[in-house]
């Protein structure tokens, strides 16, 4: 059994990292946190154009649902007037 | 800056307008007024939002298109003489150049109001009207730039009725 202990020990023997481990565990660790970084970025960007997407929409409506209101009632006093006009107009034929 | 922004606009808009209403001190005595002031791209911007479905504003959408610009100030007061005949004057003096032509007058025994209708001729074209409506607690000028459709838009004033007037912008109207 002298074999296999040896082989044994030999296995598990304590083994010393390479010199330049700890830089690439911490270039790593870095990349990971810079692109879940650029992640959020994005994210946050893709949002913000979103919402300004959004509210330069919505003031659109908004404005275009006044000038509507707007319009109507222009042609409502517009068209009042006219058609007393066109009523007295006719009475003074009868 | 925004105040020369507020100043261009103005001008444009005066601009646009085919003769000045100075009626502003008539602003404070009324109890309704209706101050509008609609260039062309804000009807344009309107029309956009008048639905075809509905009969009235698809009739509207027809009338407005190809106009350059609807101008309207109208005041209702709680007592009789808060207008002046200088008031009527300074807008019917504008309207004694050759292109304006009085085409129509009115006047109702029953609530004592004076309609007149002018239209504006150039090169034989129709490029304005104007409506004159005054009575003893009410006074309307109505400047409407381009060519419009007398008949249709009183046709039109006939289905809407007898306009409430409201103060500044009108509400959503209720679903």
């Amino acid at each position: 059994m002298d074999w296999l202990e040896e082989e044994l020990r030999n296995a598990l023997a304590r083994k010393e990292p390479s010199p330049d481990f700890d830089g690439r565990v911490a270039t790593a660790t870095r990349h990971k946190a810079n692109v879940v970084m650029m992640t959020r970025r994005w994210i946050a960007a893709a949002a913000a154009v979103i919402l300004v997407i959004g509210a330069g929409e919505g003031y659109r409506w908004r404005r275009g649902e006044a000038a509507k209101e707007q319009v109507m009632l222009a042609m409502k006093i517009a068209g009042g007037k006219l058609h007393r006009v066109q009523r007295g107009v006719a009475e003074i034929r009868q | 800056m925004m105040r020369i922004g507020i100043l261009v606009l103005a001008c444009g808009a005066l601009w646009a307008q085919q003769f000045k209403f100075n009626l502003d001190h008539l602003a404070a005595k009324a109890r309704e007024a209706v101050d509008l002031s609609l260039s062309k791209d804000l009807l344009q911007l309107g029309a956009k939002f008048l639905s075809s479905k509905d009969p009235d504003e698809a009739k509207v959408r027809a009338l407005i298109n190809g106009l350059e610009g609807i101008y309207v100030k109208s005041f209702e007061f709680d007592r009789e003489g808060a207008w002046n005949q200088s008031d009527l004057d300074q807008v019917k003096n504008q309207l004694k150049t050759p292109e304006w032509s009085r085409i129509v007058g009115v006047r109702s025994a029953e609530d004592n109001e004076n309609v007149e209708v002018h239209v504006r001729r150039e090169s034989g074209k129709v490029t304005g009207v104007a409506i004159l409506a005054t009575g003893p607690r009410e006074f309307t000028v109505v400047n409407i730039v381009g060519n419009v459709d007398l008949e249709s838009l009183a046709a039109m004033g006939g289905q809407f009725g007898i306009p409430k007037l409201r103060q500044g912008v009108p509400k959503k109207r209720e679903p």
